[in-house]
């Protein structure tokens, strides 16, 4: 099915010196659904909403908070399919360290190799950067982690971070609310407002999702459970 | 912030553009429209349909030969929108990847795997310079024993999801405000009105009256989990029913 590679990079320098592909793939991002992400003492969540443009689509067939290994989840900003491709990746590359070294993978490992792979994209003949920009929790050491990996290939250890519409606001109502000692019960709950702020209808259990990493390892919110958080925001 | 022009390939290979989009894969979509077809899925309670054209532009062409309904599984079918060509080469790898995965796993492959395996091969047009979009958007429908009846779409960006309804084609838009519509005040339709919903859904947006001749209509339900298409003798009942009804 794939022929032959164009042998030469599409990304290539601008005369002041920018990689303007990417900065292109970062307005992709900004354009994308809201993504939030929020590191508490004893865990990790990730929110983002889930709009969907018609009620004829069906709210649970897709989904958008995944599991990459028992204790590792991710979210995004930006273009689905590519995401879903840097799922398929994530999860192979942690099989893999998990078959050379017989331990599940820590999250700073996976991290780095999933933005090698998206720096591969920019740099690598015939392909374009990612349109995603990545939100990676996981748990491993006795700590939460919480990573954002972007187009470029650039990765950031967050304590609280929003991504895609509006996430300059997002980013400002964080580091208000924000504080070391939040528990991971405050840190979903917390996440939701930040949610809140530039959600535009009634919130619900089938237009967000949010994913929780602790001690416990990764695992999605039922609706039920975010029904409940979201009961108690009202 | 670069705020800047496009080196001008933007529009010709699927890079981003300074607003960070892809145009070639927007192009593609308009594709789909050349066809000058509208294709209609929706499900029921216990059935899902797929419902197509038959245009025979020419009296020398087999109508029986003419056909954009393909068995994707034993109880996996789709409906083809879009350029002819790129829907033939869309339903082959689709019938080759779901043969791959009964080989490889000794079940048939479900419809939202398959779904999801080909928007996964779309999705890969839309980063690889060297390979454009394909201008063809597929509709699968199926009977899973998990999931009960089920409508997916996947598209030329690499997108897809299930759906209770969903249209493709010249008159998509106007075809997802009917069905939403109707979607809004009941989704538990039986048998027989899943299939005379798709089909008033097609003659309502293209304001033409059928002969069965002219329709496609493709059918998995929980009685018949088999994916087939119905016969003029089937169709013709159903567009009596429908002209009595009205």
């Amino acid at each position: 099915m794939a022929t032959e590679r164009y042998s030469f990079s599409l990304t290539t320098f601008s005369p002041s010196g920018k990689l303007v592909q990417i900065e292109y793939a970062l307005a992709a991002v900004a354009a994308g659904a809201p993504a939030v992400g929020i590191k508490a003492k004893d865990g990790v969540v990730l929110a983002t909403e889930k709009k969907h443009k018609s009620i004829l689509v069906e709210e649970h067939s897709i989904i958008k908070v995944e599991m990459i290994t028992d204790h590792i989840g991710m979210v995004y900003s930006g273009m689905g399919p590519d995401y879903r491709l840097l799922v398929r990746q994530a999860r192979k590359v942690a099989q893999q360290y998990f078959r050379t070294y017989l331990e599940t993978i820590p999250t700073t490992q996976l991290v780095q190799r999933l933005a090698a792979i998206m720096q591969e994209y920019t740099q690598s003949g015939g392909v374009r950067p990612f349109g995603v920009s990545l939100l990676i929790c996981g748990w491993d050491t006795d700590r939460p982690y919480l990573f954002q990996c972007d187009p470029s290939g650039a990765y950031f250890p967050w304590k609280a971070t929003a991504m895609g519409k509006n996430f300059i606001n997002g980013k400002t109502f964080l580091e208000k609310r924000y504080n070391e000692d939040l528990e991971l019960d405050d840190a979903v709950h917390t996440a939701i407002l930040t949610l809140k702020e530039s959600f535009e209808g009634q919130m619900s259990s089938d237009n967000i999702e949010i994913g929780i990493c602790n001690a416990k390892g990764f695992r999605r919110l039922t609706p039920a459970e975010v029904q409940d958080y979201l009961a108690n925001i009202a | 912030m670069a705020r800047g022009t496009s080196a001008g390939f933007d529009r010709h290979i699927t890079i981003f553009s300074p607003e960070g989009r892809l145009y070639q894969v927007e192009y593609a979509f308009k594709a789909i429209n050349q066809g000058g077809l509208t294709s209609v899925s929706c499900k029921g309670e216990d059935t899902a349909v797929c419902v197509t054209q038959r245009k025979v532009p020419d009296k020398l062409l087999d109508p029986s030969t003419v056909t954009h309904m393909h068995q994707l599984t034993q109880n996996v079918g789709c409906v083809m929108t879009g350029m002819q060509s790129d829907s033939r080469y869309q339903v082959m790898v689709a019938q080759s990847e779901a043969n791959n995965f009964k080989y490889r796993y000794g079940y048939d492959m479900p419809i939202n795997v398959l779904c999801r395996r080909i928007a996964d091969i779309n999705q890969v047009y839309t980063q690889n310079a060297e390979m454009r979009p394909l201008g063809c958007s597929m509709i699968l429908i199926g009977y899973d024993d998990e999931l009960g009846p089920c409508v997916y779409k996947t598209d030329p960006a690499g997108y897809y999801c299930g759906n209770r309804a969903c249209s493709a084609g010249v008159k998509q838009t106007e075809a997802n405000s009917f069905l939403e519509k109707k979607y809004r005040k009941k989704t538990n339709y039986n048998h027989d009105e899943t299939i005379q919903l798709a089909i008033t859904c097609l003659m309502t947006v293209l304001s033409a009256d059928f002969k069965p001749s002219e329709i496609e209509v493709g059918v998995v339900s929980k009685d018949e989990p088999k994916f087939r298409t119905l016969t003029e003798q089937e169709i013709d009942f159903h567009l009596s029913a429908i002209a009595e009804r009205d």
